[in-house]
């Protein structure tokens, strides 16, 4: 069993801290005993997750942290900014449509790769919130 | 006593004896931490120089706060010996010894003094320790400089080492991707390719995958531009080494690369490229009829 549920708070301010985030991620997947593919779409998600960070907002913040139970095993991902924010939700959802000249699928993609998936954004604070949850 | 300059029992008399007692003080110090023990007679060199431009310093007229010029031969010798130091893996700590170790031998050398006149000796002692604050923040800052120096050298060495365009056969090449893709390296291993593909006319060129860590909607993106540009040239692409993970995420993330031939493994993929140019790896005997 692992120990006292364990959370880690990044700093995201340059690519090398997207390196860092998503390692972490994928350590503490592996850690609690997630697969080889979960571990892997977690990553990517927070790589996404965190270059947005920097593309959009320059800087923000990454927490990760074990929300495991006595029934499933589960990481958290926190992804949050001051940024300007997004300005329509619903369309930086869509598939194809960026507005940085990107591939429009980080979003709407990450969405696809995790459990649980939670956004919200005004100017000043976006913040994105992921989960990965597996039966044990 | 003379304010302005610096008693002679301070530093220079028997000198010998506060150099050996420095450099074991600094030997023993590291021999605590486990660090490896520099070789002691150069070690004994590089602070008899230290202490020579110490004395030269100290000997200076007096400034309050204390100034250490960078110009200066003590400047210039301890960031020297520090740079040494850190390039063969010293750790912050050791480096910072190489000061640290030597200021309790001159404070005890200062004790009869603070004992026959403390008012005198008092401001010496004082200005004493505002001296080795200096150097000792210098030592730092050299160390730390050094240590940069050491990675912006690694990183670019690795640009270099991690993208190399293989002639893997007549007008085949091969790609192998290692580590992070960031724009940087994307831009470093696209112009390559490129200038490699009309270099060798390239029919067919593999890009490899499998030392990509994570493929995500960045990474191929700079991909797909790659082979873009690649194709413009002639050169058609074979992609290699997408693990089945990574072939799940992609697909997760909405991302296809449905005009690239694809192939599992590099050992499949150079099958494909060599059948793509009338060839194959068969047995001797059945190679020369």
């Amino acid at each position: 069993m692992p120990g006292p549920s364990t959370t880690e708070r990044l700093r995201v301010r340059d690519p090398n801290d997207i390196v860092t985030a998503r390692r972490a991620a994928r350590e503490l997947c592996a850690q609690l005993g997630f697969g080889n593919a979960d571990q892997t779409r977690l990553a990517t998600a927070v790589s996404e997750l965190t270059r947005n960070v920097i593309q959009y907002a320059g800087e923000g913040r990454c927490q990760i942290e074990d929300v495991s139970d006595a029934h499933s095993l589960g990481v958290r991902v926190t992804v949050e900014d001051q940024g300007p924010g997004i300005p329509d939700i619903e369309r930086a959802l869509r598939d194809g449509y960026s507005t940085s000249g990107g591939l429009g699928a980080g979003l709407p993609g990450t969405r696809r790769l995790v459990d649980h998936f939670e956004i919200s954004s005004r100017p000043g604070l976006t913040q994105v919130i992921i989960t990965l949850t597996r039966r044990r | 006593m003379n304010d302005s300059t610096l008693p002679r029992t301070l530093l220079e008399e028997d000198s010998e004896t506060l150099i050996a007692d420095w450099l074991e003080r600094l030997r023993a110090r590291w021999h605590q931490q486990g660090a490896p023990g520099d070789d002691p007679v150069i070690l004994s060199v590089h602070l008899n120089s230290l202490h020579a431009a110490l004395c030269d310093a100290l000997n200076e007229p007096r400034t309050t706060p204390f100034a250490l010029d960078p110009e200066s031969r003590l400047a210039r010798e301890l960031g020297e010996l520090v740079h040494h130091q850190t390039r063969q893996g010293a750790s912050a700590e050791e480096v910072t010894d190489l000061v640290s170790a030597l200021k309790p031998l001159l404070m005890k050398r200062m004790e009869p003094m603070l004992h026959a006149d403390p008012a005198a000796a008092l401001p010496l002692w004082l200005w004493l320790d505002e001296v080795f604050e200096r150097l000792l923040g210098f030592t730092f800052a050299a160390f730390i400089e050094t240590r940069e120096r050491i990675i912006t050298q690694q990183s670019l060495s690795l640009l270099e080492l991690s993208t190399p365009v293989l002639r893997l056969w007549h007008q085949v090449l091969l790609l192998p991707l290692v580590g992070v893709v960031d724009t940087a390296r994307a831009r470093h291993f696209t112009e390559r390719l490129l200038e490699s593909v009309a270099r060798y006319e390239a029919l067919v060129t593999i890009i490899d995958v499998t030392g990509v860590p994570v493929l995500d909607t960045s990474v191929a993106r700079h991909l797909m531009k790659t082979i873009d540009a690649a194709r413009l040239l002639g050169t058609r692409i074979v992609m290699t080494g997408i693990s089945p993970e990574g072939a799940q995420t992609l697909t997760k993330l909405g991302i296809s690369f449905s005009e690239v031939t694809a192939r599992a493994s590099l050992r499949a993929g150079i099958a494909e490229a060599l059948s793509l140019i009338g060839r194959r790896i068969a047995p001797l005997e059945q190679a020369r009829p």
